[in-house]
């Protein structure tokens, strides 16, 4: 039963990453790629990693999105015209990087054999890892990585602010 | 897992889903009667008695209504969004506990849909994606005020979220889990010093109640942050070219969010369905507590409905001010403080 969600989710992710591409509205790419990071949730809650499935859906689908399509609809970006500024190049490495991405991924499922990682047998909801152990390990161990990654977000934002405010704002 | 056992999973998850949308309709009476009261005149009286059955009839009126889809809309996207809105709206409560763990003829029967470990933050999440719903419906309208009404509830919507969440984290803090059932189980008993006071959330954490409860009223685009829909200025907002169920689906999802919200904060800071030296046991236990639960919920769904029909609303620059330059102060503030209580409580 799990793994047949886990299929079908992860069928659902790759189809809308897909659609994200190909469609030319970028509201409906932004929409395709919700669609996406919710199927890709799925898995993880699937994969016994709920607290990464919560953070997934409100950091990217609650809020980096939202953000994408609030930007689109304030400068009211059409859709985007077919062959626009399409240069022969382009398609010939596209194929070319769809080759290769095509032959490491069969080199890796040859290596991994022809099984699938086994998924955990069936758990009740109940016993799904605790986020207080993520919690002890991010506040432990890995507190200098945790605050050197806030102090660079934090430069970001302000680099972003500086940016933003323009030559004359001063 | 026996026959027995599927009964009482889909009877404890299916159940709620199923009579919180019956709810609305006395609600939405509730709320025209109030509002009738408060501005000293009649409200509606005339179908049924005491015009008990005029939300009925409003539903049947939406139900039979045409539906119209504007030629230059997306068709697609336009349908969708309405569905979108009541399934986070309802979703929102599967993680809600309505009452304690009972046992009944050696089945133990937890009164929640899941009681799963990321609890609040599944809340949070299942409310960031309902912004989608207002958000698509004001693009896929192609209509100027629909547009506005969607782009200010995205604005909206991420802003009051920060501090928000900012708040439920100093709830998160002090009972060390984002389970709802923990949350309610250290809200239990009473202080040791001031034995009358029951040990909930609201009181040491009073500022976050209050930022949670104001951000309540963003989040679910009510009165007098209901700039999304703003009728005076932007016809009817996002929701402008909806028309018949589609438009009664926003509505539905609109009063479903306000239990939700009323849900949460009884859950969060007011001990939930516990009452102060009450140890429920079966079935009476459980129905005791549910009713407990109902009572503190109804309380802010009222609270909601007083303040529509008191307070003026804001303007949009006001809004954003009050949401970044208070109330996420005032939530960090509280944040330092619970850290602050937590520490004393382990060193003491």
């Amino acid at each position: 039963m799990e793994r047949l969600i886990f299929d079908a989710a992860a069928l659902l992710a790759i189809l809308f990453a897909g659609l994200m591409i190909a469609l030319r509205d970028p509201v409906k790419s932004v929409l395709a790629l919700v669609v996406s990071f919710f199927a890709l949730a799925v898995c993880y809650v699937l994969v016994l990693a709920p607290f990464i499935a919560a953070l997934q859906i409100i950091v990217y689908a609650g809020a980096i999105l939202v953000l994408f399509l609030f930007v689109l609809m304030l400068l009211n970006v059409g859709p985007e015209k077919p062959d626009q500024d399409r240069r022969p190049i382009q398609t010939v490495l596209g194929s070319l990087a769809v080759v290769v991405f095509a032959g490491m991924l069969l080199g890796m499922l040859r290596a991994s054999g022809s099984r699938l990682p086994a998924l955990p047998e069936a758990v009740g909801v109940d016993a799904l890892p605790d986020p207080a152990a993520i919690a002890r390990l991010l506040f432990s161990d890995y507190l200098l990585h945790f605050e050197a990654v806030s102090v660079l977000l934090l430069t970001a934002l302000v680099g972003a602010f500086v940016l933003a405010r323009g030559e004359d704002a001063k | 897992m026996t026959a027995v056992d599927w009964v009482i999973v889909v009877l404890r998850v299916v159940l709620p889903a199923l009579i919180l949308p019956a709810f609305v309709i006395p609600l939405v009476w509730i709320e025209r009667r109030v509002a009738a009261f408060i501005q000293d005149r009649p409200g509606p009286n005339r179908v049924g008695p005491f015009g008990l059955l005029q939300s009925p009839a409003d539903i049947l009126k939406l139900f039979m209504k045409e539906d119209t889809v504007p030629a230059s809309a997306d068709k697609l996207l336009f349908l969708l969004a309405p569905a979108l809105a009541v399934f986070a709206a309802l979703s929102t409560f599967a993680v809600i506990p309505y009452g304690p763990t009972i046992e009944v003829a050696g089945h133990s029967i937890p009164m929640i849909g899941a009681d799963i470990s990321i609890g609040l933050l599944y809340v949070f999440a299942i409310t960031g994606l309902s912004v989608y719903s207002i958000v698509l419906a004001g693009w896929s309208s192609n209509d100027k005020f629909a547009l506005m009404g969607g782009i200010r509830s995205s604005a909206q919507i991420i802003s009051y979220e920060l501090a928000m969440t900012t708040a439920a984290a100093g709830v998160v803090l002090a009972a060390g889990s984002f389970r709802l059932t923990d949350i309610i189980g250290m809200q239990q008993g009473a202080y040791h010093l001031l034995p009358f006071l029951p040990r909930w959330n609201v009181v040491p954490q009073c500022f976050g109640f209050l930022v949670f409860f104001i951000s309540a009223f963003a989040e679910t685009n009510r009165l007098p942050f209901d700039l999304p829909e703003a009728e005076a200025e932007l016809v009817a907002g996002y929701h402008t070219e909806y028309s018949a169920m589609r438009f009664g689906s926003y509505f539905l999802a609109e009063y479903i969010n306000v239990i939700v919200a009323s849900a949460m904060t009884t859950t969060l800071y007011f001990g939930g369905w516990s009452l102060p030296g009450y140890h429920p046991h079966g079935i009476l236990g459980g129905a005791v507590s549910l009713c407990v639960f109902a009572a503190k919920t109804a309380f802010f769904v009222l609270v909601f409905i007083w303040v529509r029909w008191t307070l003026p609303r804001f303007r949009y620059d006001q809004l954003m001010k009050l949401g970044w330059k208070a109330l996420l102060p005032l939530a960090l503030v509280n944040l330092l403080w619970v850290a602050g209580l937590e520490m004393y409580r382990l060193h003491r």
